[in-house]
């Protein structure tokens, strides 16, 4: 087939969502199919760009193509007679953002009307869709829940061919990806001072601001913690990270309510590890299984010192857990054969 | 150019007659098929006719063999219902024959489609709180029906049948403005041809019980009080003695209610020898009427019509016609008719008695509203205007049909026409396409 | 800088806009720049183009990047404080093409309006250039007529002319390039036959989809004339490494299409193997970076002049030679290098 994967772009950003497109087209050519990936420009501010932009990508035309995969607001506006969407997320400012202090839609008469609108636009153009798929159970109970619509979950597999392996269960937790305040490294690292075995912590990944590098580097200082936790500030490669999967004693991964449960998640199971995270930490609650796949636990210092403390004194219990958790990515088949198949029927 | 003229074909239709005459022009400069939906007693046209059962039987190929479809409009259900949902499916020129469209919409939603709210929702949507409130009215019950009195002009209802056409045409300026203030595509004013038999008349003035000394005065037309006949028997009491040598004569069908209120105003100015009331009649007795006639008069107020097909004819016989000064018949050249202000109509027993006295100014005013009509309301003239018109809609139609595109997406998203954005990108598609300053197209994405 | 490279795609149509939005987006990256290149899907159907050049007017890219490059129509349409087009060609429907029996908008008052709205839509995108460029004297000129517009000819480099070289002038003349009727290969064959001495011709490239009747004709005129052992046909893909071979080792290259706009790459590709071009006087582009005797040879579209310039290159190759060389020059004449075109887009 050939087929155009059509993304939001805010120029010269590169996000998760880039990064799938990519590798959705290079996986689509890898099975036979030819794939373009479209960057259609979204602007959000002023307000009343977000309704230019939708009726832009209604204007817009694909010619000489049996589909399009559609991931966002407003690209999967654009009209095609053969629309699959895997919805990464719709412009939640409208929706579950709306009434909290994230919403970014003023709450004027203004702000209210072009939230109306997107709402209307999204339950008047979505349906146009033959198959709606989305990445997590979080984005279907929200598109269900405010559209009526009913999606079904794709889970979106790893995009590099790492060889993710299990050398040993070491003496750190792994903590990968960037740092900043909604992933909270910090609480982990808050949390190490309350451990009482000789469990360490391993955070690696860019900061994304100098106040969140100097949080957690004079957290450490200040509990002397230097020698239990490694704070590594910068981008980490792929053999980096495999390396540090290998050897870890498993994985923590605590963000604040994400919609997806993180490709971090992913790649601590397929090196059988298993991942601690937050009763609050969102989508990742598809793949966490409290005392089987690892630990489910509220996002306190103490609670997870103490489970972190527990993988350590129980490595067989660890060894379990992190297989566990590699059956359960089996089980589920998340798996890039599985996307293409379901994306291409 | 192809074209589909729909059109009644009724003998009984006035909409008819005219557009035999103009397709008849028209063929000479243009493919012109003539298309109606319609039983029994029908015109002959001089170009090739289709006919179709119904709307829902002209299918889209058939519309398509045509470069344009021209629809006329009129105020009667029955003679413009196909016609009127043919237009919703496949946009073309609508031509307006009537200002006041109320009771085609009445009869369509209550009789047809049986459908009260229907009518409301039309009501609100194109008049607003005041639209709401006198449908309330109509289906309450209450009073006199809206389409039967004055209010009917503040809600003709015009607008639903140009919603959406590829151009409008109106026979007067007039009309022209009413509807360039709701419609953003091509709009053009064309004078309606007529034309009148102006053979001799089988009766005589003796047939008709004129005495040699009488002046004839006539008027013409459905016996409505918009046409102001009180009031021009109020003014023939007014002249005194020399009502003995006048005879006024109605023809047109008159509600009895109506009929009793006329006779009233006979009585009470003593006009019973005067003013005869004769209903409908053939059309020999009519055309023998207007040529015997002295005088036309042919008020109107207010004014309902697009254009008066009456006024045109009693010119054509080189009458002289006293009007109301609005509307329409404002528009016609001054000294081809006279003309009395609305608020003057007191008097008109002025221009009445002047008239009466002094023939030469009859036969001068008379041979000017000759003149004028020839040369104005020809349909060679209509046929040629209405051609060039068809090519300035048919250029104009990639860029309407791109704001209708662009009014449906905005109205799927529930965008309000006040909305900054609608503004904005009818800004950015003039700006862009014509470079002409923001025109008329954000009046398109109104519902 | 971070630069924006807009332009438009008809998705999986292979042309020669992708290669020079590549190798820009390459060479910007290549000299530090950040580059964000951005492929716009378009229909050319009728009467499809107005509402799309109405969406290029909505997206808002003007607070993005220090400039934005717009390469095909309609990506001039893009708004943006600082924006630089480098027009490759219109809308030919409504242009040049309007009039013949190639233009697939229909002549009607609707088709001609629907025409006039396009143009005045360049006009505008047009004039809001902060430079304007075309890729050849022949769109310029067209710039001029149609839009009203001056541009400055920018003529678009390989990507790579150092992995071409020369391993001496040969026996066979090479035509490289696409197979389809217009590129006139046949052309080549007839003129060949005419040829007095045993000069040879190599013809390879890919045949157009739908065109391969035409590649079947080029192998029957072969036959025709009894050139079996002088035209070799290689119709198919041919990877890179092979290709810069049969340009090393050509004594010359032919590049004839039909009234193209711009010189084409094979005409740079010969020049970049130091080898001189036969082209003829009704090429079109060709003639704005050939001159006739200088780097190459531009006759008149007929098979024995043409055959002429094929004998004159066999018999005295040292011609070749010095025209081949002179192409080199003329390429630095013309500022068809990287460095020229990067210090004009980005001034």
């Amino acid at each position: 087939m050939k087929i155009v994967v059509l993304n939001n772009c805010v120029p010269f950003l590169r996000g998760g969502a880039e990064h799938l497109a990519d590798a959705l087209a290079a996986k689509l050519v890898e099975h036979g199919h030819k794939a373009l990936v479209v960057r259609i420009p979204f602007r959000w501010a002023p307000p009343e760009k977000i309704v230019e932009h939708m009726l832009a990508c209604r204007l817009m035309r694909v010619p000489g193509v049996d589909r399009v995969i559609a991931f966002k607001f407003p690209a999967y506006y654009v009209p095609h007679p053969d629309k699959v969407l895997w919805l990464l997320h719709q412009f939640r400012q409208a929706y579950d953002l709306w009434g909290t202090r994230f919403q970014g839609l003023a709450d004027s008469p203004e702000g209210r009307e072009i939230r109306e609108l997107i709402i209307r636009g999204d339950n008047s153009y979505l349906p146009e869709a033959r198959k709606i798929y989305t990445n997590s159970e979080v984005t279907s109970g929200r598109l269900k829940k405010f559209n009526g619509l009913d999606s079904e979950v794709l889970y979106p597999p790893l995009l590099t061919h790492s060889q993710y392996s299990c050398a040993e269960y070491g003496d750190y937790i792994f903590c990968p990806g960037r740092v900043n305040a909604t992933k909270r490294q910090l609480l982990l690292v808050q949390a190490m001072q309350h451990c009482r075995t000789r469990v360490k912590l391993l955070v690696a990944g860019c900061a994304e601001t100098r106040e969140d590098a100097e949080a957690i580097e004079s957290t450490i200082r200040k509990n002397g913690l230097e020698k239990k936790v490694q704070f590594v500030n910068r981008f980490i490669s792929e053999e980096e990270k495999v390396d540090w999967f290998g050897r870890s004693l498993g994985c923590a991964y605590i963000p604040y309510d994400e919609d997806s449960y993180g490709y971090v998640t992913l790649e601590s199971y397929l090196s059988r590890k298993p991942v601690i995270t937050c009763s609050d930490s969102g989508g990742i609650e598809a793949l966490a299984r409290e005392g089987s796949t690892g630990r489910v636990v509220a996002p306190e210092p103490r609670v997870l010192a103490e489970a972190m403390d527990q993988l350590f004194l129980d490595k067989q219990k660890a060894q379990r857990m992190g297989e566990a958790g590699l059956e359960l990515v089996h089980s589920l088949r998340i798996t890039w054969d599985t996307v293409i198949e379901k994306l291409t029927k | 150019m192809k074209i589909a003229w729909f059109t009644p074909l009724s003998k009984k239709s006035a909409i008819a007659r005219a557009s035999a005459g103009i397709v008849t022009e028209l063929a000479k400069l243009a493919d012109v098929n003539l298309i109606h939906f319609e039983n029994g007693d029908v015109r002959d046209a001089s170009v090739p006719v289709k006919r179709f059962a119904s709307a829902a039987a002209v299918d889209e190929r058939t519309l398509n063999h045509y470069d344009l479809a021209i629809y006329n409009f009129g105020n009667h259900l029955p003679f413009h219902r196909e016609i009127f949902l043919v237009s919703r499916r496949h946009p073309g020129i609508c031509i307006l024959h009537d200002f006041v469209m109320h009771h085609f919409f009445a009869a369509y939603y209550f009789e047809d489609q049986r459908n009260p709210a229907a009518y409301s929702l039309l009501m609100e949507r194109l008049y607003g709180e005041e639209g709401t409130a006198a449908a309330q009215r109509v289906l309450s019950g209450r009073g006199p029906r809206l389409w039967e009195t004055d209010e009917v002009v503040r809600f003709p209802l015009f607008e639903e049948v140009i919603r959406g056409a590829a151009g409008v045409v109106a026979h007067s300026g007039f009309l022209k403005k009413h509807v360039e203030a709701c419609f953003a595509g091509p709009v053009r004013r064309i004078s309606l041809p007529y034309d009148a038999d102006r053979s001799a008349p089988h009766l005589s003035r003796g047939d008709l019980g004129l005495e040699d000394h009488q002046v004839l005065i006539v008027t013409v037309g459905h016996v409505n009080p918009n046409k102001r006949i009180e009031a021009v028997i109020d003014a023939l009491g007014r002249l005194g003695p020399a009502t003995g040598r006048v005879v006024y004569a109605i023809l047109g069908p008159c509600s009895p209610e109506y009929q009793e209120a006329l006779n009233a105003a006979v009585r009470r100015n003593h006009l019973e020898r005067v003013v005869r009331f004769l209903g409908q009649v053939p059309d020999d007795v009519l055309h023998a009427y207007l040529s015997h006639a002295g005088i036309c008069i042919n008020l109107r107020y207010p004014v309902t019509e697009g254009a008066s097909a009456s006024v045109i004819e009693e010119m054509l016989f080189g009458k002289p016609v006293i009007v109301t000064d609005t509307g329409f018949y404002s528009e016609l050249m001054d000294g081809s008719v006279i003309k009395i202000h609305p608020e003057r109509e007191s008097e008109l027993h002025i221009d009445l008695a002047r008239l009466l006295e002094d023939q030469a100014l009859r036969e001068n005013v008379g041979a000017a509203a000759r003149f004028y009509a020839e040369s104005e309301f020809r349909a060679d003239r209509y046929a040629r205007e209405i051609l060039d018109f068809a090519w300035e809609v048919r250029r104009a139609s990639p860029l309407l049909g791109l704001a209708d595109r662009v009014a449906v997406e905005c109205n799927r998203m529930g965008m309000a026409a006040s909305m900054k954005t609608v503004e904005a990108v009818a800004h950015e598609m003039s700006a862009l396409f014509t470079g002409e300053a923001l025109g008329r197209d954000t009046h398109r994405t109104r519902r | 800088m971070k630069i924006i490279v807009a332009t438009s795609v008809a998705p999986f149509v292979e042309g020669g806009s992708t290669f020079i939005v590549d190798w820009l987006g390459n060479q910007l990256q290549a000299r530090g720049h950040e580059v964000e290149i951005l492929p716009f899907p378009v229909s050319e159907s009728y009467p499809e183009l107005l509402d799309q050049l109405l969406a290029f007017r909505l997206m808002d890219l003007s607070s993005h990047g220090d400039r934005l490059i717009a390469i095909r129509t309609p990506a001039h349409l893009l708004k943006h404080p600082n924006k630089v087009v480098w027009f490759i060609h219109h809308y030919r429907s409504a242009y040049d093409l309007w009039g013949t029996r190639y233009q697939n908008i229909p002549e009607t008052p609707e088709g001609s309006a629907y025409r006039e709205a396009i143009i005045a839509a360049d006009n505008v995108g047009l004039r809001e250039a902060v430079k304007l460029f075309s890729n050849s004297a022949v769109v310029r000129d067209r710039l001029s007529k149609f839009n009203g517009v001056t541009a400055d000819v920018l003529y678009p480099p390989l990507l790579s002319p150092d992995q071409y070289y020369n391993a001496g002038y040969g026996d066979y003349l090479l035509y490289f390039a696409r197979l389809t009727h217009h590129k006139r290969q046949w052309l080549a064959i007839e003129a060949l036959s005419s040829t007095r001495t045993p000069v040879k011709l190599m013809i390879a490239g890919c045949a157009d989809p739908g065109a391969e009747p035409y590649v079947d004709d080029l192998f029957r005129l072969v036959e025709r004339y009894g050139l079996k052992n002088r035209v070799t046909i290689l119709p198919r893909w041919i990877p890179e490494p092979e290709k810069i071979e049969l340009f090393a080792g050509c004594l010359g290259v032919i590049y004839f299409p039909f009234d193209e706009d711009s010189y084409g790459y094979p005409s740079l590709e010969a020049h970049a193997a130091r080898k001189p071009v036969l082209t003829t006087t009704d090429s079109g582009g060709t003639n704005e970076l050939i001159v006739n005797g200088r780097n190459g040879f531009i006759t008149p579209a007929d098979p024995e002049l043409i055959a002429h310039a094929m004998d004159e290159w066999y018999g005295d190759k040292e011609l070749a030679r010095t025209m081949g060389e002179a192409g080199v020059e003329r390429i630095e004449e013309l500022g068809i290098t990287w460095d020229n075109v990067m210090e004009r887009l980005l001034a």
